[in-house]
């Protein structure tokens, strides 16, 4: 199968979460709602589609540790004469480990959209918890923290001359992951992250 | 200070123990934990991943820069020598790689390099040679002090070798490739396995069974060489002419 039909996979897994959470997501994500009541919710809509986006990428991820993998026994995953081209840098023993840990990056990025994944899920489950404030900001956080490796990456594609575009579609997912984040701690702050409460209270 | 973060960690911990919401974050690590085990597995079992270093078996670290091929240095990358695509079953004649990692200053490298240059000829079809082609490399180190890169031509040409030589001044492969003497010689199958390193003699890598083994040590002086090894390792494959 082409390598751009299986990157389409893990891309419609997080498009699907990203149009989960923007305003058309209450349409598109009717379908949820008999198995996942919250998803009826803003919140539960930004969670949920906050799930699949971690979700798409810690396939995605896993999916370059796969190349990285393939690449080491001597095979051709992801190669043409374009500037698109995987082999160039996942295959690359200069650039395709981690820093002083020696582990492939496929593997760090299935680690941390793991956490975020985990993050996400505890507070879905409990969203009005006195923790919730501190997870937010734990994920918040944690996908800043992945905007310096996802720069040194970009540098090695730029040295390179070349783009990844599983890679890039992890990065991509984390951005979204933290744009994400942002967006439920301002929630959060306001009516919104509990809108039944609000007319309780009234 | 210390007591208060002492008092702060103390409280989260037992939160953690007695409050229902740990349940909640024990149900999101499992289903976590499952998942990052699950894409691990798929990994594991779709792929066999080889390390790269210069033990027979591991893939031979790359390298590029410049080499000296008689005419004048020209733009060098290991890779090209390469053939991915080669089984041990080929059909085809992808050529082997010998790598010689030398010092024009050594000793043990001036005495051999008339015989090195005898190897380079001898391995080729079209010298009768019944295996397949080997393709001679010399990476010259500074290990004994420096040389220019008109002395690696005077050694390179004085010997009347035609393979090309590379300068590995400023490139460091010799780091990745693990030498810690000159000469130290190599000998890597056509998709970059190393299939024989001298520093460890009489141990190979078999390309069918993807096992280690013995080659013997025909001439009985308790020292492999490299055309010893690659009479044993080249002819036991495809790509052999009758």
């Amino acid at each position: 199968m082409n390598e751009y039909v299986i990157l389409s996979f893990h891309a419609v897994i997080i498009l699907y979460g990203v149009l989960l959470m923007t305003p058309i997501g209450e349409a598109i994500g009717s379908i949820l709602v008999n198995k996942w009541p919250s998803t009826s919710t803003k919140r539960g809509r930004m969670l949920a589609g906050l799930m699949f986006v971690c979700t798409g990428g810690f396939t995605v991820s896993a999916h370059t540790l796969w190349m990285h993998n393939k690449l080491s026994e001597g095979g051709s995953v992801c190669s043409g004469s374009s500037i698109l081209n995987c082999d160039g840098l996942i295959g690359n023993p200069d650039y395709n480990t981690v820093p002083f840990i020696g582990q492939p990056w496929g593997l760090l990025g299935m680690v941390a959209f793991c956490a975020l994944l985990w993050i996400v899920i505890v507070i879905a489950k409990e969203p009005l918890a006195f923790s919730t404030p501190t997870f937010l900001k734990a994920g918040l956080g944690a996908t800043i923290a992945g905007l310096p490796v996802i720069g040194l990456l970009v540098s090695y594609e730029i040295k390179e001359g070349l783009i990844c575009p599983f890679c890039t579609t992890a990065h991509i997912a984390n951005i979204i992951a933290m744009v994400a984040f942002f967006v439920l701690f301002k929630m959060y702050e306001s009516d919104e992250w509990a809108p039944e409460l609000k007319k309780t209270r009234k | 200070m210390g007591k208060d973060w002492l008092e702060l960690t103390s409280e989260i911990m037992n939160n953690l123990y007695r409050s229902e919401e740990a349940s909640a974050r024990g149900d999101a690590a499992l289903i976590v934990i499952s998942l990052f085990f699950a894409g691990l597995l798929v990994v594991a079992f779709t792929s066999n991943p080889i390390a790269t270093g210069t033990k027979p078996g591991e893939r031979a670290p790359l390298f590029s820069g410049k080499a000296y091929n008689g005419d004048g240095w020209e733009t060098f990358v290991f890779d090209d020598l390469l053939t991915p695509e080669w089984t041990p079953n080929s059909t085809d004649d992808a050529p082997w790689i010998a790598v010689e990692f030398m010092d024009r200053l050594c000793g043990h490298c001036v005495s051999a390099a008339s015989e090195v240059g005898d190897w380079s000829e001898t391995y080729v079809k079209t010298s009768n040679w019944p295996g397949p082609d080997v393709l001679f490399v010399a990476v010259h180190v500074e290990f004994q002090g420096s040389s220019s890169r008109a002395d690696i031509e005077d050694f390179r040409d004085s010997n009347g070798h035609t393979f090309p030589y590379f300068d590995d001044d400023g490139v460091g492969s010799f780091k990745d490739w693990d030498i810690g003497a000159t000469p130290t010689y190599f000998l890597v199958q056509p998709n970059g396995i190393v299939a024989w390193n001298s520093g460890i003699q009489n141990l190979a890598w078999d390309a069918v069974s993807e096992e280690s083994i013995t080659i013997g040590d025909p001439n009985g002086d308790q020292r492999v060489k490299l055309n010893e090894a690659i009479e044993q390792i080249t002819l036991s494959y495809g790509g052999a002419t009758e």
